[in-house]
């Protein structure tokens, strides 16, 4: 078993998407480590520039979501000048973010999380992606990608001035408002984007719930944990992305905590492993034990599917209907079956386009009053959003004269790293018995972390060529005994 | 002829911002270049990958991409190839962790009826430090701007180039 396999050359892979799976000496699965490597002195960079210029330079962290960075920064930086914005200014910023949501949904589903059900968990990866899905089920969900993409950056452009990186939210508010003209072109769009991910739901219903196997994957051990959950909500106790409180629920669904986000230092420590520059994020009143399930563990996840699990239901009404079909067909609440992070993130799409909807047509949102001029001496705040990827928290420290001192940032993608551990891990030990490697480790371990639609780019940033993985296979000594590589 | 000159990378986070910096200094160089037939040309610098920097390509006959790079050459190599024969060496953004390589976004945007490039070049500079967040190039990468720069707009007067190395 010393064959080396390579199944596409990938040139400098240190770090990046790299598993190690140790073997115990009967040949089975002693440990596994994913590693991330971590992007240094973000806290170093900020400190000295003005608050203002936060939502401004977050945005930049990562190329994938700048809106949520945007948007946990400008919240932050109204925290720090203890200035509350205009009725008007938080509902555009939520609108900029709800079309953001259904772009960045729509594209994980069509792109990444989509191929491997609609194409086939056992399909070759050269036909899982994008591509696979449209010869397969017809060029016009092409167009309708497009389509969604296309409208949701436009969105993001009229509201935040710049199309790709949002640049109008200040402290206090907004530095433009819309139109009546571009209010119409909104709402328009919206209930397109509606009509999109009703549609999106349906295929998911068609395709996946209509198989059998892929079902029974879903249903299935080797991708279910346990954990807390962790997602915002609203004062009813619903899902919401951008204002509201930190729920998070036990592993049997029960409110543990639900926190403002200026109480989050009470409630999430890091835990430090030697292995990994990343570190894990756990309930601080709960504790670290380990990479373990259960109730005494302080492992939590937050995805699509915990926000759902946190939450009493969804503020709009077609999402609620899918809400309640979904804990109808899964058995209940809390859903703890990671390969359902892909439906609850297409219920989100649906309640995104409800949300913008929503928001577009309500009489004030052309009002001029857009900023609340900012009078008090910065000193500290926190902001938190939902990141489509997980709560995603800044909180900065400021002199007196609104420099920034000291910055702290949890990302959507680090509260999911132990879970993300735990799952790449389990499926390691289902596919490896005896020192027999399935061939079809690859993909049950790229199944595992990509339903949590892992951002390499903001925990990690850059990648060589192609997203690779590669897995390394040791014996209880630590000498390798195979390597698997591929591009996902 | 429309082309499209794209600066790839994250100004903020050292050596990946080379692609930035070049096409920066591209656009101020062009004014100053004999172009020959080289038609309307647009310079712009993006932070993204895969279907996103796809968007930004249609409409355009060519596309010449400047990113960081990863590979084992003496950093500040300059690299230029075609897009698809990149896997082999390494562009930080033709691919995103997020969505789809640029490959397979072009070939999706092209089965959809976009019109996208024919050829999609990718001048590529080999980089030291890319984790840690900094406005600043490493001396030997900051070394090659300008030469990165003259390279592209070599380039634009040239409709078939093979791989070639510059070190």
């Amino acid at each position: 078993m010393t064959q080396r396999i390579s199944i596409d050359p990938v040139t400098r892979l240190e770090g990046h998407g790299k598993i190690e799976i140790f073997l115990d000496d009967n040949g089975n699965v002693a440990n596994s480590y994913f590693q991330i490597p971590e992007l240094r002195g973000f806290e170093r960079f900020v400190v000295g520039r003005p608050i203002e210029e936060m939502p401004l330079i977050t945005n930049r962290i990562c190329g994938v979501c700048p809106e949520a960075h945007h948007m946990a920064a400008a919240k932050a930086a109204d925290a720090v000048y203890h200035v509350e914005p205009p009725h008007t200014a938080k509902m555009l910023r939520e609108l900029l973010y709800s079309a953001f949501y259904c772009t960045d949904h729509t594209t994980h589903f069509y792109a990444l999380g989509g191929p491997d059900f609609v194409m086939g968990p056992d399909a070759p990866v050269a036909e899982r992606n994008i591509l696979g899905v449209i010869h397969k089920v017809g060029l016009e969900i092409g167009g309708k990608v497009i389509q969604m993409r296309r409208y949701g950056h436009a969105v993001v452009e009229m509201i935040g001035g710049r199309k790709v990186h949002p640049c109008t939210s200040i402290p206090g508010g907004m530095t433009k408002g819309i139109t009546k003209e571009q209010r119409q072109e909104i709402e328009e769009m919206g209930h397109w984007a509606v009509d999109f991910a009703q549609f999106s739901l349906k295929l998911f219903n068609d395709i996946v719930l209509g198989n059998k196997t892929y079902v029974d994957l879903i249903l299935g051990d080797v991708y279910t944990h346990h954990t807390y959950s962790m997602g915002m909500v609203d004062v009813n106790n619903k899902v919401n992305f951008y204002n509201g409180k930190v729920r998070v629920v036990d592993p049997n669904g029960k409110e543990f905590i639900k926190y403002a986000p200026k109480e989050y230092m009470h409630h999430i420590a890091e835990h430090v492993e030697p292995w990994t520059y990343l570190k894990f994020p756990y309930l601080k009143n709960v504790g670290w034990k380990g990479f373990v399930d259960g109730i005494d563990s302080g492992v939590y996840m937050a995805t699509p599917l915990s926000r759902l699990n946190v939450a009493d239901g969804m503020a709009t009404p077609r999402a609620q209907e899918e809400y309640d079909r979904f804990y109808k067909t899964l058995g209940g609440k809390p859903v703890h079956q990671r390969l359902a992070i892909h439906w609850a993130r297409l219920i989100e799409l649906l309640y995104a386009a409800e949300r913008w909807v929503e928001l577009v047509t309500d009489p004030e949102i052309t009002s001029p009053d857009i900023h609340t001029k900012p009078t008090q001496i910065p000193t500290e705040g926190v902001g938190i959003v939902e990141a489509p990827r997980g709560t995603l928290t800044h909180h900065y420290w400021t002199d007196e004269l609104g420099r920034v001192t000291k910055a702290n940032l949890i990302v959507g993608t680090t509260n999911n790293y132990a879970p993300i551990q735990m799952s790449t891990k389990k499926a390691a030990e289902n596919l490896i018995k005896n020192g027999v490697v399935n061939e079809g480790l690859l993909n049950m371990v790229e199944m595992a972390f990509r339903a949590y639609d892992p951002c390499f780019g903001c925990a990690t940033h850059s990648l060589p060529g192609q997203m690779p993985l590669e897995i390394t296979i040791r014996d209880a000594d630590g000498n390798p005994l195979e390597v698997l590589k591929q591009f996902c | 002829m429309k082309t499209i000159i794209v600066g790839l990378g994250n100004p903020i986070l050292g050596d990946d911002g080379v692609g930035w910096k070049v096409a920066e200094e591209i656009q101020k160089q062009l004014p100053q270049f004999p172009l020959q037939d080289a038609g309307k040309i647009d310079v712009i610098c993006l932070s993204l990958g895969g279907l996103g920097l796809m968007e930004h390509l249609i409409g355009y006959d060519r596309a010449i991409l400047i990113d960081a790079f990863s590979t084992d050459d003496q950093p500040g190599s300059i690299l230029i190839m075609k897009l698809n024969e990149l896997p082999n060496y390494s562009a930080y953004h033709t691919t995103s962790a997020h969505d789809t390589s640029l490959q397979k976004a072009i070939e999706f945007g092209k089965s959809m009826g976009a019109k996208l490039p024919e050829d999609v070049e990718v001048v590529g500079i080999t980089t030291v430090r890319v984790h840690d967040f900094s406005e600043e190039l490493s001396p030997p990468v900051a070394d090659v701007v300008s030469f990165a720069a003259r390279i592209v707009l070599d380039l634009l007067q040239q409709l078939h180039i093979h791989k070639e190395q510059y070190v």
